[in-house]
């Protein structure tokens, strides 16, 4: 190299095997890294971008062999004039905040604090209960649930209120969708916030709750003034975050009422994406208009961890790597 | 083989790590890098050892610039104050991996592993896992595994702070034989100074990621060229009183209040005309007597041996004094001392640095 | 409501051990639904019949123990399709884990360019939820069905498409998992060893791994789990039962039968929740930790 001859110094020829250095380090690291990006890159960015360009085109199974054609915004145009869009839209609300509000956050909580204020072992045999239907294989899980449901003789709810008497028997998924929507959904999801909220109660120290005891506080003035203030961040966090994931699932509700009974009882947002663009009862799938659908929760995904970033300061838990060699 | 830092600097944005520093290291010396925590002597060391990449400076062993060598062919041991030892591997398995990384061949490989393993007297340890060994014991692993590549420059960062008292006592002086015995130039990173004092030819003092002095423990203990390393050298540490020195019938005289010692002309000169002046003395050298300046025991600390007594001579003036605990000295008592001047040193308060040893 | 200690009378006793006992109550109370729904599976199982929890015969009468329900376990479609499980499970185990150690490692251990921007957008995937790409992974993985030789290993309609789909989808949560275990190792142990003449991979293999063995388990039985339960990406990237695995045909099996067969249903949910269910049993506390855990880390 042309730069190093000139470099009799060896400030120049320094600066030269530095760059070089890095370089090879960068390179190092980066191998470490291919695999990841590799498939970061065919299954998030590629699919992401994807997303994007099929829904401005009329991509559809009628006319698969056909090059795509653009047509701009029109699938969201259509979107926004559908007639069912504003139905859609409320049960979406309704699903997210009802889920949110009784399971995810509220019941959660209610388990942290009642679990933290019992015997040990008994708390974790609680815990452990209440994570088995995260682990439980959705569609069994979704078995159970329908047994719950049915008409005599074999609904487990209709046998129960045999027992006390009561005469009405219905099926009860069709009497009340959004009940088992919420409860399915909620059972699944309450487990999340349950278990942070418990190690953050664990994180607490003792002496706060022993000072307070001392003090002649209440169990109920003790959870008031000292738990739930120091809980105020994983509460944040398992609400939004939980928003999110509430607001793109869809599979305990595909399982549970295919969006129904009847017309779009039940249909959600992310079901609706889905269901357009890959399962349709009339065996055509408009992959364009669904992917329009789609692209709308990407855009409030992006907007949301950007905000999670920001506000959580996750960046901050990042170290620096106290090694400078490869 | 000798080592050179020519301006070592170390930056993480505007944090200094190490600021511009100079020494060098003559081959077989054993130089303690001492300083209190977070003062950039590990920072130091791990450039040295290849672990850090100077943001400037050089770093040389004998003429070679060793910048941008990669630390496994830099040929050096390192002992961490961890240990860091392989927590699956046996001691065999912990010893012998720089030379499994060399390829060195099996029987060569067993018989320097086991050579070594018996120099550091755990020879009959070798199935072992290192959870199943004393401190003192995995202290002896990490330094076979240090010298068992034989290397041209050893790395101690403080290897004994994990140790018991007894066994640091103990350890201090074999690692110090070891060195000699072997020749081997090395760096020892430490923050007690007793360690430095007692073990190193020559001392590197840093704070701030400065280096403030550089030189054998009595020319740091006897000459000090700052107020920091007068305070920081010596245990228990040097006292400071401010005094004016003046000159009165051919002697001179350190003063304050009632405050007043006779100095010897050759330090009283260099401190005289400058006003108030910082005035050193050590604790050993203040005693207890019959007569010299008042004063009133404000805490009585047994240290065992002797007593440490802290003096009040005035409101501001405090000094700490090594008695005899015979004397049965009580807080509250009043008492005289004696201080004996040829030791004193001077400072400048503006500058903090010696006004003797410039 | 509260009850000074310091007056410990008769009367308070018993109500403060009302008191105590009310939040087990409140908790039995809250896991009643799962027992139950976990009791019936098990009665059913069994059973000719059930009305409610109770197991009945043909006559309506009590009993009608029957192993009836398990003749499947002879059919060999069954166990291919427990075959395919298997293999999405033990993928996503071994994908998940190489490649989120990897990147891992180099994310919490190395300095280089690059590195803060993926660690952000290891964050920022984890707002991408599987369930919104699927109509592009769709199309992603008709293409790569297309190209010859890998296509017929990992395109559309293969157990290797569906893994590899799955893995990827679990990477954010792996890679900062293992970022996490990584951060947690001592530098001085690194530092030794790349004194000690090791390369940066061989520190990764020889050094550090072994240093995270109960978190690398942990993380594999966590997405044993969840590769053997996927339903909805192999629900929708595959057709028949060829590749089809167990959650995919039980629900294909559960919407095809009559009533009558529900005890089936549930014996076949049975069998594909055993392994779970062992798993659960022998590493729950193990469990309990990686959810918390990966919670932390922004799950």
């Amino acid at each position: 190299m042309a730069e190093t001859v000139v470099g009799a110094e060896a400030g120049v020829a320094r600066a030269q095997t530095s760059r070089w250095a890095q370089i090879k380090a960068t390179v190092g690291a980066w191998s470490f890294m291919s695999p990841a990006i590799f498939l970061v890159l065919v299954f998030f960015f590629i699919p992401a971008i994807l997303l994007f360009v099929l829904s401005m085109t009329d991509l559809a199974s009628s006319n698969f062999s056909d090059p795509w054609t653009y047509i701009g915004l029109e699938n969201y145009r259509r979107l926004f004039s559908d007639r069912f869009f504003p139905k859609i839209l409320r049960n979406t609300f309704k699903y997210v905040f009802l889920t949110l509000g009784f399971f995810n956050v509220g019941l959660a909580l209610v388990l942290a604090l009642l679990t933290s204020h019992i015997n040990r072992r008994a708390s974790f045999l609680f815990r452990l209960l209440w994570l088995l239907p995260r682990i439980t294989p959705s569609v069994v899980y979704i078995v159970m649930w329908r047994r719950f449901v049915q008409t005599p003789p074999y609904g487990i709810i209709n046998w129960f209120l045999s027992m006390f008497g009561v005469e009405r028997q219905p099926y009860w998924l069709t009497e009340m969708p959004w009940l088992f929507v919420v409860l399915v959904n909620g059972f699944v999801g309450a487990s999340f916030g349950m278990i942070i909220f418990t190690s953050a109660i664990e994180a607490i120290p003792k002496d706060l709750f022993t000072a307070a005891k001392v003090d002649g506080a209440s169990s109920w003035q003790i959870i008031r003034d000292i738990t739930l203030p120091l809980l105020r961040w994983p509460l944040l966090f398992v609400t939004t975050y939980q928003t999110l994931s509430l607001l793109v699932s869809f599979e305990y509700i595909l399982l549970l009422t295919q969006g129904g009974p009847g017309l779009y009882t039940t249909e959600v947002w992310a079901l609706t994406a889905y269901k357009r663009a890959l399962k349709t009862y009339f065996g055509s799938h408009a992959w364009g208009y669904g992917a329009a659908w789609g692209f709308i929760l990407v855009i409030i995904g992006v907007v949301m961890s950007v905000v999670y970033l920001r506000v959580f300061r996750f960046d901050e838990l990042v170290q620096e790597p106290k090694i400078d060699v490869l | 083989m000798k080592v050179e830092l020519e301006n070592l600097t170390k930056r993480w944005g505007d944090v200094f790590g190490a600021d511009s520093i100079d020494l060098e290291i003559t081959d077989g010396e054993l130089v303690a890098f001492l300083g209190p925590s977070g003062c950039g002597k590990t920072t130091t060391l791990l450039m040295v050892a290849g672990i850090y990449k100077p943001t400037e400076g050089v770093i040389r062993f004998d003429e070679r610039v060793v910048n941008h060598v990669a630390p496994k062919d830099r040929n050096v041991g390192m002992v961490f104050q961890s240990y860091a030892l392989y927590p699956h591997m046996t001691v065999f398995r912990n010893i012998s991996y720089p030379l499994k990384l060399k390829k060195v061949p099996q029987e060569e490989m067993q018989r320097r592993t086991q050579q070594v393993a018996d120099m550091m007297g755990i020879g009959h340890l070798m199935d072992r896992k290192p959870a199943q060994l004393s401190g003192g014991q995995q202290q002896r692993v990490a330094l076979g595994r240090a010298l068992v590549k034989e290397p041209d420059l050893l790395l101690f960062d403080e290897p004994l702070s994990n140790l018991d008292a007894r066994l640091r006592l103990s350890m201090r002086g074999e690692i110090k034989r070891l060195q000699l015995e072997l020749g081997i130039t090395s760096i020892y990173v430490t923050h007690d100074q007793v360690e430095a004092m007692t073990m190193a030819d020559r001392i590197a003092v840093m704070r701030e990621g400065k280096l403030l002095a550089y030189g054998s423990p009595e020319e740091l203990y006897d000459r000090p060229r700052t107020l920091f390393i007068g305070g920081f050298v010596g245990n228990p540490p040097m006292n400071f009183v401010d005094v004016e020195v003046v000159q009165e019938n051919g002697a001179y005289h350190a003063r304050r209040g009632g405050f007043d010692v006779v100095v010897p002309p050759e330090r009283g000169g260099q401190a005289a005309g400058h006003g108030t002046v910082i005035f050193g003395i050590r604790p050993e050298d203040v005693a207890i007597a019959d007569d010299g300046v008042p004063g009133e025991i404000y805490v009585v600390e047994p240290l065992g041996r002797d007593d440490l007594i802290d003096v009040r001579m005035d409101e501001e003036a405090r000094v700490h004094v090594l008695a005899d605990p015979a004397l049965g000295l009580r807080i509250g008592d009043n008492v005289k001392l004696r201080f004996n001047t040829d030791e004193a040193q001077f400072f400048d308060p503006e500058t903090e640095q010696s006004l003797l040893w410039a | 409501m509260t009850t000074p200690s310091t007056e410990p009378g008769r009367e308070n006793g018993t109500r403060r051990s009302l008191r105590r006992a009310v939040p087990y109550l409140l908790l039995t109370l809250s896991v009643l639904p799962i027992v139950i729904g976990y009791a019936w599976v098990i009665i059913a199982t069994f059973s000719y019949r059930t009305k409610g929890l109770l197991p009945i015969d043909a006559e309506g009468n009590i009993g009608g123990f029957t192993l009836q329900n398990w003749t499947f376990v002879s059919d060999a479609e069954i166990w291919r399709v427990a075959l395919n499980t298997f293999g999405i499970a033990i993928g996503m185990v071994i994908g998940v884990g190489f490649v989120s150690s990897l990147a891992g490692y180099a994310l919490s251990r190395m300095n280089f360019a690059g590195r803060k921007g993926f660690l952000g957008l290891t964050l920022v995937l984890h707002a991408f939820r599987p369930e919104m790409l699927l109509i592009a992974i769709f199309h992603v993985l008709l293409f790569i069905g297309g190209i010859p030789l890998i296509g017929k290993f990992f395109g559309f309609n293969t157990v290797g498409g569906v893994a590899l789909v799955m893995v990827s989808l679990e990477l954010p949560l792996g890679v900062w998992l293992m970022k996490g275990f990584f951060d947690n190792i001592p530098w001085d142990m690194e530092r030794s060893a790349l004194i000690d003449g090791a390369s940066r991979f061989r520190v990764w293999w020889e050094i550090i791994l072994p240093q995270i063995k109960p978190g690398l388990a942990a993380l594999a039985i966590f997405n044993f789990i969840t590769g053997w339960n996927a339903f909805l990406i192999p629900f929708t990237f595959t057709l028949g039962s060829k590749v089809s695995n167990l959650p995919v045909y039980l629900n294909r099996f559960s919407e095809d039968t009559s009533m009558v067969s529900w005890n089936q249903v549930a014996a076949v949910g049975l069998f594909s929740l055993l392994p779970v269910m062992i798993f659960f049993i022998f590493t729950q506390e193990m469990l309990l930790e990686i959810y918390s855990g990966g919670a932390k880390g922004g799950a």
